[in-house]
């Protein structure tokens, strides 16, 4: 510690021991640093014999300066009190008002308050203590005692706090309050509004706020790690300030929360990670929780709950019953890569994957009886290639801290409008008017079959159709991966790719399989013009999750560049005659689609960075005392 | 063509190795930093050994109460089998920070004996997820983390030394004993590391 610090702490240590002269009236003295004042203050002048008795701890914060919430965050410390006479008082419990977050370096947080606040302090006074030891026995009725003094109650608070900006300097003050005891308690007019206010600023529960919903659910096989969602319901966010605050739990360390505005509500979605890798988690924990900064009925209020919540840990999640079981194990293991197997396998059901899978296979069947095992593993080889691009991806979103696991590529605005444009390339290539790169069109199937490097791009296109369907299957395996590392990730990839990849490799094992379609007649075409719509459907899912994502605007103009890609499309094979015009409507068509991942990164509904609120809000209280 | 599909599947097959993170259970973090006297200090050489990590600050009048206390350095006496290192990750731009030579002598005028390592660059403490001064971790013999949080249950240090859960101390006793700590994560508390 350097020298000027050293002064400062031993004469704050000094200082804050000297107990300041109890204080008669409604308030303490304040006891006074360089960095903030603290008084204890009481909602009536006189105070009552019996029943709750509203005290409260008032800090003034210097600017920069911050005490803190119940869960401080990733440093400091709550303020910690106790109060006397313990027999009359009972036992305190000390309210906290709605926090705000700060960041600190190192991509630490605290949650605390900064300016001005006051911890309100409910105490129920004991009725057979009522009478304190500097006060007339019980016995006596509620005249003052003999002698003359009158009764009294001498409250103290013992007080430590730490307050911080970066650096933190904790206090130890001892608070006293000196009061009359009577029979009418009288509110004190300087007091009781500010306590008041104080009350107003604590979060309300849901049964205060009518018309307001709220749902809590922690999923084990979501994102990495568990996944803790809190929905409210009913309300408005407040853009930027809406924020959620969580209490600590035991067995889970939270993340920052990622909130999502929707019309009627919020959602909150934040990364939980295990505190224990060693243990089980347990089937049921306690989430307390507070949303701040909502607005019903033009008000704006914070809401607080507790629920014990079930954790789901899905199919991969460790056995019931309390047998220790590390995630590693080679049973856990094998369960995964088995779920992202058959998840794999799955996706192959969707719509839009299965309509380019049925016009792949015809394909082979059409082509050459001898070449059908070598453009089906072409096909499986690009799906497994493009699996462990997925993989990369999925990395680098997931180092970047962005949402990554099975299911986050529909939360990404220009990635799922991404995968919107694949599926909609698919249905115009079956519809017959893109011809290149995929499989090929209406007019030369069977010309065109035999290349090994079209198959390869069938297989390539599959991997970004299939990425559009949120298969439940494959939730677990690849959070599970994400939270391993990279070369796990590869892994549950690769075998999500050998899942997808199925129809071919069972095709390049027994070729003669393909046999089993029937053979290629004039039929072909029409079958394929169908499949069209089957893989447009996959367009039309991705724009309906991305409805959750994008300005209802947003989704318009996606849908008209999807619209103009099309015409483009259609012209270019209709009129497409010269050259020049060719290329110029191909050109077209590429800036319809990069506008339409364009449009979606413009219009999303929560910028990108909503993880990190702003730190500096002024109004951190809106209490205002009049004098001090 | 069969080749490389083979090759595929068995590359994706062989990847499932155990990645190092901060919880309990997990594999340590690595690190090797140099100690305020210069002698490089590795977490790989201390197997075989239980290993105590404080994230230290003097600057930080939490970590400097303890230090006042002699909380960590009893404790360290007590328990001579482990190896008790101090960590300090203050970013050399914040007002915190004190160059080695100058810490050093602080140190051994507050009686602090164990090695104090520096982590300007703060990937140690980011790679635990040190939070606060001081944050204590307890790393086992085979090398896992096996206590992860504060260093006992009196952030402000109200109560009388005798009165207070050394969660740390506690831990320590398991691990002799052959036990894990019970607690085996905590909520750190103090300052916060200014990375």
């Amino acid at each position: 510690m350097t020298a000027p610090k050293i002064v400062l702490f031993c004469t704050a240590v000094t200082l804050a021991l000297l107990v300041p002269r109890p204080s008669r009236g409604a308030a303490s003295e304040w006891s006074v640093n360089a960095q903030s004042q603290v008084r204890l203050v009481t909602a009536s002048k006189v105070a009552p014999r019996t029943g709750e008795v509203w005290l409260g701890l008032q800090f003034r914060l210097k600017p920069g300066w911050h005490v803190y919430w119940k869960n401080s965050g990733d440093a400091g410390y709550p303020p910690a009190v106790t109060f006397q006479p313990a027999d009359v008082l009972g036992k305190p419990e000390i309210l906290w008002p709605s926090p705000l977050r700060f960041n600190l370096p190192g991509s630490l947080v605290a949650f605390g308050y900064e300016n001005e606040v006051v911890y309100p302090v409910r105490a129920r006074l004991q009725p057979a203590a009522a009478a304190t030891p500097t006060s007339a026995p019980q016995s006596k009725p509620a005249e003052p005692a003999a002698g003359g003094a009158p009764e009294s109650l001498k409250i103290t608070a013992d007080l430590d706090y730490l307050v911080c900006q970066v650096d933190c300097i904790p206090f130890r003050y001892t608070l006293t309050l000196d009061q009359p005891v009577g029979d009418r308690p009288e509110s004190d007019p300087e007091i009781a509004p500010l306590l008041q206010a104080a009350l107003d600023r604590l979060p309300k529960t849901t049964g205060e706020v009518a018309g307001v919903t709220t749902e809590v659910s922690l999923d084990a096989g979501f994102t990495n790690g568990p996944d803790l969602e809190v929905r409210v319901r009913g309300a408005r966010a407040d853009a930027g300030k809406t924020d959620l605050f969580l209490e600590t739990n035991d067995a889970l360390e939270a993340g920052r929360p990622r909130i999502r505005v929707l019309p009627d509500g919020v959602v909150f979605h934040v990364a939980m990670k295990p505190r224990e890798t060693n243990k089980p988690l347990p089937a049921r924990t306690p989430i307390a929780w507070t949303v701040t900064n909502l607005i019903a009925n033009g008000h704006t209020f914070s809401l607080e709950a507790r629920r014990d919540v079930a954790v789901s840990t899905g199919i991969a999640g460790p056995p019931a019953g309390n047998v220790p079981q590390p995630p590693a194990s080679p049973d856990r293991l094998a369960r995964l890569l088995l779920s992202a197997f058959l998840g794999g396998a799955l996706l192959n059901l969707m719509p839009s994957v299965l309509a380019l899978l049925l016009a792949e296979l015809f394909v082979l069947r059409a082509g050459e009886r001898g070449r059908v095992r070598e453009g089906a593993a072409a096909a499986a080889s690009g799906i497994v290639g493009s699996a462990w691009l997925v993989a990369a991806l999925a990395i680098a979103a997931h180092r970047a801290g962005l949402p990554a696991g099975w299911g986050a590529q529909l939360q990404e605005p220009v990635l799922a409008a991404f995968l919107a444009v694949v599926a909609a390339v698919v249905a115009l290539n079956l519809w017959g008017v893109v011809e290149a790169p995929l499989a090929p069109a209406t007019s030369s199937v069977i010309a065109a079959a035999s290349g090994t490097g079209r198959h390869l791009l069938a297989g390539l296109f599959a991997t970004p159709l299939a990425l559009a369907w949120p298969v439940p299957l494959l939730q677990d395996p690849v959070s599970y991966a994400l939270g391993r590392g990279p070369a796990t990730v590869a892994a549950v990839f690769a075998v999500v790719g050998f899942g997808l990849a199925l129809p071919y490799l069972l095709l390049a094992a027994v070729p003669a399989l393909v046999r089993a379609l029937p053979a290629p007649g004039g039929w072909l075409p029409r079958v394929r013009e169908g499949l069209g719509f089957l893989a447009g459907t996959g367009a039309f899912w991705v724009l309906y999750a991305l409805s959750r994502q994008v300005s209802p605007e947003g989704i318009a103009f996606i849908e008209l560049a999807l619209l103009a890609m099309a015409l483009l499309a259609w012209l270019r094979h209709r009129e497409g005659s010269g050259r020049a015009l060719r290329a110029i409507l191909a050109v077209g068509l590429l800036a319809c689609a990069a506008g339409a991942l364009w449009l979606a990164d413009h219009n999303r509904l929560i910028p990108r960075n909503a993880a990190t609120l702003p730190t500096t809000q002024t109004t951190a209280t809106t209490n205002t005392i009049p004098g001090g | 063509m069969r080749k490389t599909l083979l090759s595929l599947a068995i590359l994706s097959l062989a990847a499932a190795p155990a990645f190092a993170g901060n919880a309990v259970g997990d594999t340590a973090p690595a690190f090797k930093l140099t100690a305020l006297d210069g002698k490089t200090y590795s977490l790989a050489d201390l197997k075989g050994k239980t290993v105590v990590l404080e994230w230290a600050n003097p600057n930080c009048p939490v970590s400097s109460r303890h230090t006042r206390e002699k909380t960590m350095i009893e404790l360290s006496k007590q328990h001579g089998e482990v190896v008790w290192l101090g960590i300090n990750s203050t970013n050399p731009n914040s007002g915190d920070y004190m160059k080695p030579a100058e810490e050093l002598a602080w140190n051994q005028k507050n009686g602090i004996n164990y090695a104090v390592l520096s982590d300007p660059t703060g990937a140690t403490g980011h790679a635990y997820g040190a939070r606060t001064t001081p944050h204590m971790f307890i790393v086992d013999k085979d090398g896992k983390i096996a206590y992860n949080g504060a260093i006992d249950d009196d952030p402000p240090g109200r109560k009388a030394k005798a009165e207070r859960v050394s969660y740390v101390g506690h831990g320590l006793d398991a691990e002799k004993a052959g036990k894990s700590p019970d607690p085996a994560t905590t909520r750190p508390y103090g300052c916060s590391v200014k990375y």
